[in-house]
């Protein structure tokens, strides 16, 4: 898991560079540097001196806007855990077991004051008229469920909410709860085989959850703010077409296919090679163009859309895994259940991570702590498989939870190169072919405007 | 053949494909969960 995968290309004279992207007709020009690209029918095509003449005029431009993503934003989102305990032990958790199996609540007033915590320190940093967002995870959140909920109905005026859930609390009074105060809602669910699901996803008791997940499915049906969280591992690797078939068919507007972190050893068994991963999950974005084309209704791999969008619009994307530094400790941090703060959820069960405590510490002093530092000081520059890497703004190299205890450091490569190599060579692939809006959300660029534009 | 290697469908696309957009940066989530919308529509 820390091979960097085989780049074929090469850079220009001008600054460009050359990438294979594996489409009969074109290729691709990348400017790493600014995240710059363009798709060029083979051959010299006519107005290509035109072309360079543009992007080396705003090059300046894209530079400022790249070092902004990546160095100029502070913090705007919490993953926020209200309890260390869960009532399932999924084999690749990256929260240890025994934290799962036998940790604390944190008590309602423990949770009030938190939330005033983070009020206080938001209201010093966000613009105007913008809301600092609250994502209650786990471990399972809703656990807690009375002590979060006390804290959605105080807090919702003047924050976004959102749960992520294994479901098996999500009764009829719970999910409408949170559909009548606009809560994102997440699921999480590996297969749509139960036997298959279960080898990942079970109860302390070895007992499968499946059931109370498709439950969970069917109540939060017409929901726009609902998706699941697939992550791919090596037991359901070729479940991930039939998954994309279950969830379209259950009209479940977005998923992530994710692969799984090999940050904690559970993960680490967990893994699979990048071929292994990237073939089948490249096959489920297919399927999904084709019940798109069939139906007219999207199952949108948010995971994958971010990727475009980091393409087309640099400055867009929801997602901070798959750019460099990652999104942890500059754009969202993790609270844990007894104060301590992490750089994000992936670190939690790392003490050394841990930068100080929301109870005792200001924020702006744990954001600056050596131990968030180590995190958002990580950047591909400085990591020599993806310092000559094209795609290395489009890929980020993540996750520097997984890059430092599965490959010995900050400056070595996550567990996938190869699969993220293979992500951006599809999405080029869909440009060049004009259909990249199918893959995406609707309204996904509302509220951008072009920078640059040639040919199309 | 799948649509990413049909060739007759690119013959229409221009030689050269270049584009980019931007806005106010926003990026707030991670890959365990996403908020697909700015505000989820009730």
């Amino acid at each position: 898991m820390n091979v960097a995968a085989p780049l074929v290309g090469g850079r220009l004279p001008d600054g460009l560079e050359r990438f294979d992207i594996g489409h009969a007709d074109y290729t691709a020009l990348i400017d790493p540097d600014t995240a710059f690209w363009a798709l060029l029918r083979q051959g010299e095509p006519e107005g290509l001196d035109a072309l360079i003449r543009q992007w080396q005029d705003q090059r300046g431009d894209f530079a400022r806007e790249m070092e902004m993503l990546r160095f100029g934003l502070k913090p705007s989102a919490v993953y926020f855990n209200p309890t260390e305990r869960c009532n399932l032990d999924c084999s690749y958790c990256y929260i240890p077991r025994e934290m799962r199996r036998s940790g604390e609540h944190m008590s309602p007033e423990r949770l009030m004051e938190a939330m005033a915590r983070l009020e206080e320190y938001f209201a010093r940093t966000m613009p105007e008229g913008r809301k600092p967002q609250i994502i209650f995870h786990g471990a399972e959140p809703l656990l807690n469920r009375d002590a979060m909920f006390a804290a959605i109905d105080a807090y919702g005026d003047r924050f976004r909410f959102g749960v992520q859930t294994n479901a098996t609390l999500l009764d009829d009074k719970t999910a409408a709860f949170l559909m009548e105060r606009g809560c994102g809602i997440g699921l999480s669910l590996d297969a749509p085989e139960e036997a298959i699901a279960t080898r990942s996803r079970k109860r302390w008791t070895g007992e499968g959850v499946f059931a109370s997940t498709l439950a969970a499915i069917e109540r939060l049906k017409g929901y726009a703010g609902f998706n699941v969280i697939c992550t791919m591992n090596r037991e359901n690797l070729g479940q991930l077409v039939p998954m994309v078939e279950f969830l379209h068919e259950r009209e479940v507007p977005a998923c992530m296919l994710n692969v799984v972190r090999c940050t904690q050893p559970g993960g680490r068994s967990s893994w699979a090679e990048d071929e292994a991963v990237a073939k089948p999950y490249l096959a489920a974005l297919e399927r999904t163009h084709q019940l798109f084309r069939e139906t007219g209704r999207k199952l949108v791999v948010a995971n994958f859309a971010n990727i475009l969008i980091s393409i087309l619009a640099p400055t867009a994307r929801r997602l901070m895994c798959d750019i460099s530094p990652c999104g942890g400790g500059r754009s969202f941090f993790a609270l844990a259940p007894d104060g301590s703060l992490f750089p994000c959820s992936e670190f939690i069960g790392l003490p050394s991570f841990a930068g100080g405590n929301l109870f005792t510490d200001r924020i702006e002093d744990v954001l600056d702590s050596p131990a968030f530092k180590l995190v958002t000081g990580r950047k591909v520059e400085d990591i020599r498989a993806c310092s000559t890497c094209p795609v290395r703004h489009f890929c980020g190299s993540p996750c520097p939870a997984e890059a430092h205890e599965a490959n010995g450091g900050m400056d070595k490569i996550g567990a996938y190169c190869g699969f993220y190599l293979d992500q951006a060579r599809y999405a080029f692939r869909l440009i060049a072919d004009g259909i990249e809006g199918d893959y995406l959300w609707d309204g996904w660029d509302e509220g951008t405007e072009p920078a640059f534009s040639f040919g199309c | 053949m799948s649509k990413t290697e049909d060739v007759s469908k690119t013959k229409t696309r221009p030689a050269i494909i270049a584009s980019r957009k931007t806005c106010d940066a926003e990026g707030t989530g991670l890959s365990h969960f996403v908020l697909m919308d700015k505000q989820v529509k009730r």
